[in-house]
């Protein structure tokens, strides 16, 4: 049976441990959250880059891979991600397990001491980074923002955040702008780092097959030492919706249209509203799917998420440009069927073991542990799956027809073809 | 029916393989302590198989490009709904795919995975097609076809394929084109489906949280016995050399991406997974991040962090790849190009070989950490024609010899083609 516990071991910093047999990997995840400013996005997500790629020992990608390597490939990852209108930097490194060393090493130690040397121990002196994993990092980093073209659909969906939360944090990408980008200097990178380890609310996780107690020896030690000002956060921050709805249309060389709806909700209720979500657009039986797309044929994907913190949900389809305006007629049409109560038992029976079936594969993979406790510990709300499957079997088909009403259309945004 | 265990003794993993008597291939992983069941119903059918015949034809049968994937998209769909409203039903997450050589049709559940199999199993064997519905999928894959040509990255790889190969019908686009998908009919799908679609070009595997007995007993209650149409598939002769060296196009990108790949002679079986692991060892001795062309590339601005290498192989096809992001891809290439020829005469980095050994060994553990991940091992395994865990051993017993060997024989630096998309 897996092992769960979480414990404060610095001011704002929490060590999340969650033990589960099956495993054959270790894996230690580091999150720093902060405010997602857009004088600071860019400056903090290159030096959480720079630390990924480097340290003092293994001074460049190159010599820190071949380490890795050493190390059965072992593999570090950054992820620079948004929630809310706070920006995660997070640092991991999984390796297997010692069990799975061919020749007795004991791999386990060795990824810790490369992991705390990455955070603790950077490639910097006199107060900036050094230059080669800077200059490395800021030509991906920029590289990184320009191909954010390359996936359409995704590309569709953050100018629909742009414009849904302007005058808002979460407007900002995590990764910043260009602009702001060019302008970072080992220096200004490496005191934003000292902030972030000042200041950034902490959380680490362990998960691997079994308790280990001198990692997180070192890592109590390690992170107690720092001197801390913890921020604090606020995750729950809902969009207000716009007076007007706002239409924004962008031409590209595109053979196939987007469109993006950005929806603003008043309901607070994060177990209704994913309920809603469900019904309306997150599989293949929902409202959307068999209505927008199969019976009417008008686009070849039409989905929809839902953003508990902002309180906003996202409806994303790929169209041809003769449809757009009949597709988002049936789309709005689908949520006022909603709203009137047209929702049957079967599509909340369908829903629900949907929203059942993802909730019991929580555990089965490192990431999933690791997303299920982290919303939890921002929620302040940490509860076992089963608890969760019991708040959604409660929701009523009145609760779901209220929580639709409250859905309001704020921005629309269209990606056709280049104009003839 | 034969059940028989097969071990792993690298990482002491285990699995069961059944010859059911129905003629199907069953591969069964209990994995203890893990709530998803992963399941994949796989024909050996792909995109690249547009030519074909059984013991009962005389001649070779020629479908238009783009079937396989068509045939796919209606199977969901028998008389009297479509499977993803059966699979509501369970709350399973299904779906399906088809790439160059097989098209495979799975869920992943973590609750009532029989009747989920009971849906799969039972589903597969059902087609259903009539002018109607034929005509409507047109569309809809006519859409699809379209959105992939906005995808820079699937583009850049069929473009490569199509500057490479002359005849081979990888160089065509899993979905087809808008013409090929228009000669389709439901004739045409049955004629395939009929030829593909038997147990005894098929496998089931199933990982996680199941139970063989309690899978075979739902193979027993389902599964139609048949015939063995002793199937053969061919390909037009492929000659050894590239169609053309250079091939560009341009769309909106960020910065220009490009796919460089070397053209080599195909293998089958057991000879073609040896060679292709040799190759990717080969591949990471010369370009993995702690590689001094990776640094040198790197220093000078010519590549980023997406900068990666990738043995691409099938039935008639055998690539090796190169790609990434850079503004000058053919600085790119002329840098692979003397390293690749330089460790021909000098010989590969020992040191490195060993390390890099060790770390795909590790990659190889981690991977086969989820039911998916086994899943998908497993039926990589069968549609290569070789038995599961085949690749654990083979790199286990690969020397240095065997790689640079390799690299002599197989980095052929006169037979590459660049594609560009900027």
């Amino acid at each position: 049976m897996p092992v769960y516990s979480r414990k404060n071991i610095a001011d704002g910093i929490g060590y999340t441990t969650i033990i589960d047999p099956k495993f054959k990997t270790n894996k230690i995840q580091v999150m720093f959250i902060t405010e997602l400013k857009k004088e600071t996005a860019s400056h903090n997500a290159m030096a959480v880059g720079i630390i990924g790629t480097s340290n003092s020992r293994y001074k460049n990608l190159s010599l820190l891979t071949d380490k890795l390597n050493e190390l059965y490939g072992a593999s570090i990852n950054v992820d620079i991600s948004k929630q809310a209108d706070e920006q995660i930097l997070s640092i991991s490194i999984s390796s297997i397990h010692n069990r799975y060393a061919l020749e007795s090493e004991d791999i386990s130690n060795s990824v810790l001491e490369i992991l705390m040397d990455c955070i603790f121990s950077p490639n910097a002196s006199n107060g900036k980074f050094s230059e080669e994993p800077f200059n490395f990092r800021k030509k991906d980093h920029l590289d990184s923002i320009d191909a954010e073209i390359n996936n359409k659909r995704n590309y569709a969906v953050i100018q629909t955040h742009k414009e849904a939360y302007k005058g808002e944090n979460s407007e900002n990408s995590a990764y910043g702008t260009k602009e702001d980008t060019e302008a970072v200097t080992p220096e200004s990178a490496f005191e934003a780092y000292q902030k972030i380890l000042k200041t950034a609310q902490t959380e680490i996780f362990f998960v691997g097959p079994e308790k280990d107690d001198i990692i997180e020896k070192i890592i109590t030690e390690k992170f107690s030492k720092l001197e801390r000002m913890p921020e604090n956060l606020n995750f729950i921050s809902p969009s207000p919706l716009k007076k007007e709805v706002s239409r924004v249309e962008e031409h590209l060389d595109v053979k196939q249209c987007k469109m993006v709806l950005a929806l603003k909700s008043s309901c607070q209720d994060e177990y209704i509203m994913k309920f809603v979500n469900t019904v309306l657009g997150a599989t293949a039986v929902s409202k959307l799917f068999i209505n927008v797309r199969e019976k009417k044929s008008l686009c070849y994907y039409c989905a929809s998420a839902y953003n508990f913190w902002k309180q906003t949900m996202f409806i994303d389809c790929g169209i041809e440009e003769a449809n757009i305006e009949e597709t988002e007629k049936e789309i709005l049409n689908q949520i006022n069927e909603m709203k009137c109560g047209n929702i049957t038992d079967e599509e909340m029976n369908h829903a629900l073991l949907s929203i059942k079936n993802s909730l019991n594969g929580v555990g089965d993979t490192s990431f999933s542990y690791i997303s299920w406790y982290f919303n939890g510990f921002i929620k302040n709300n940490v509860i076992d799956t089963e608890t969760a499957i019991n708040k959604y079997a409660s929701i009523t088909k009145q609760d779901l027809i209220e929580a639709a009403k409250t859905l309001e259309l704020d921005t629309v945004y269209v990606m056709k073809g280049e104009k003839a | 029916m034969e059940i028989k265990d097969i071990y792993c003794k690298q990482t002491g993993d285990h699995c069961k393989y059944i010859k059911h008597s129905s003629g199907l291939d069953i591969y069964v992983c209990e994995m203890n302590g893990f709530s998803t069941t992963e399941a994949l119903f796989g024909t050996k059918y792909g995109s690249i198989n547009t030519m074909f015949k059984t013991k009962n034809d005389k001649q070779y049968t020629v479908v238009p490009e783009g079937i396989a994937h068509f045939l796919e998209h209606k199977l969901f769909e028998n008389e009297d709904c479509d499977a993803f409203a059966l699979y509501a039903q369970t709350g399973a997450n299904a779906n399906a795919y088809t790439s160059f050589d097989r098209t495979c049709y799975l869920f992943s559940c973590s609750d009532n995975y029989i009747k989920s199999l009971e849906i799969l199993l039972d589903f597969v064997q059902k087609p259903y097609f009539t002018k109607e519905t034929v005509d409507k999928e047109q569309g809809i894959i006519g859409q699809e076809i379209q959105m992939c040509n906005d995808n820079p990255g699937w583009k850049v790889l069929f473009n490569m394929l199509q500057g490479m190969y002359h005849n081979h019908p990888v160089r065509i686009d899993i979905a087809g084109t808008i013409e090929s998908i228009a000669q389709i009919d439901a004739d045409l799908l049955y004629k395939c489906y009929n030829t593909f679609y038997n147990l005894h070009n098929m496998v089931l595997v199933i990982a996680g949280n199941v139970k063989t007995d309690e899978v075979l007993e739902v193979a027993d209650r389902l599964l139609k016995p048949c015939e063995n149409q002793e199937l053969e598939t061919v390909f037009e002769e492929e000659p050894y050399e590239v169609v053309e060296h250079d091939v560009t196009e341009h769309l909106p990108v960020g910065s220009p991406i490009f796919n460089i790949g070397i053209k080599c002679r195909p293998e089958n079986g057991n000879a073609r997974l040896k060679a292709e692991m040799e190759c990717m060892i080969a591949l990471n001795v010369l370009a993995d991040p702690s590689t001094p062309l990776y640094k040198k590339m790197m220093d000078d601005g010519l590549i980023n962090s997406t900068f990666c290498v990738e043995a691409f192989t099938g039935d008639g096809f055998f690539s090796l790849i190169f790609s990434g992001e850079s503004e000058s891809p053919e600085r790119v290439r002329e840098y692979i190009v003397n390293e690749i020829e330089s460790a021909k005469i000098n010989g590969l980095d020992k040191k490195m070989f060993n390390t890099i050994k060790k770390s795909t060994y590790g990659m190889m553990v981690r991977i086969s950490n989820n039911p998916e991940a086994v899943a998908s091992n497993l039926i990589s395994a069968y549609m290569s024609g070789v038995e599961p865990y085949q690749s654990i051993k083979i790199l286990s017993e690969m020397t240095y010899d065997d790689v640079q060997k390799c690299l002599i024989e197989r980095f052929d630096t006169n037979n590459m083609t660049m594609s560009v998309i900027k």
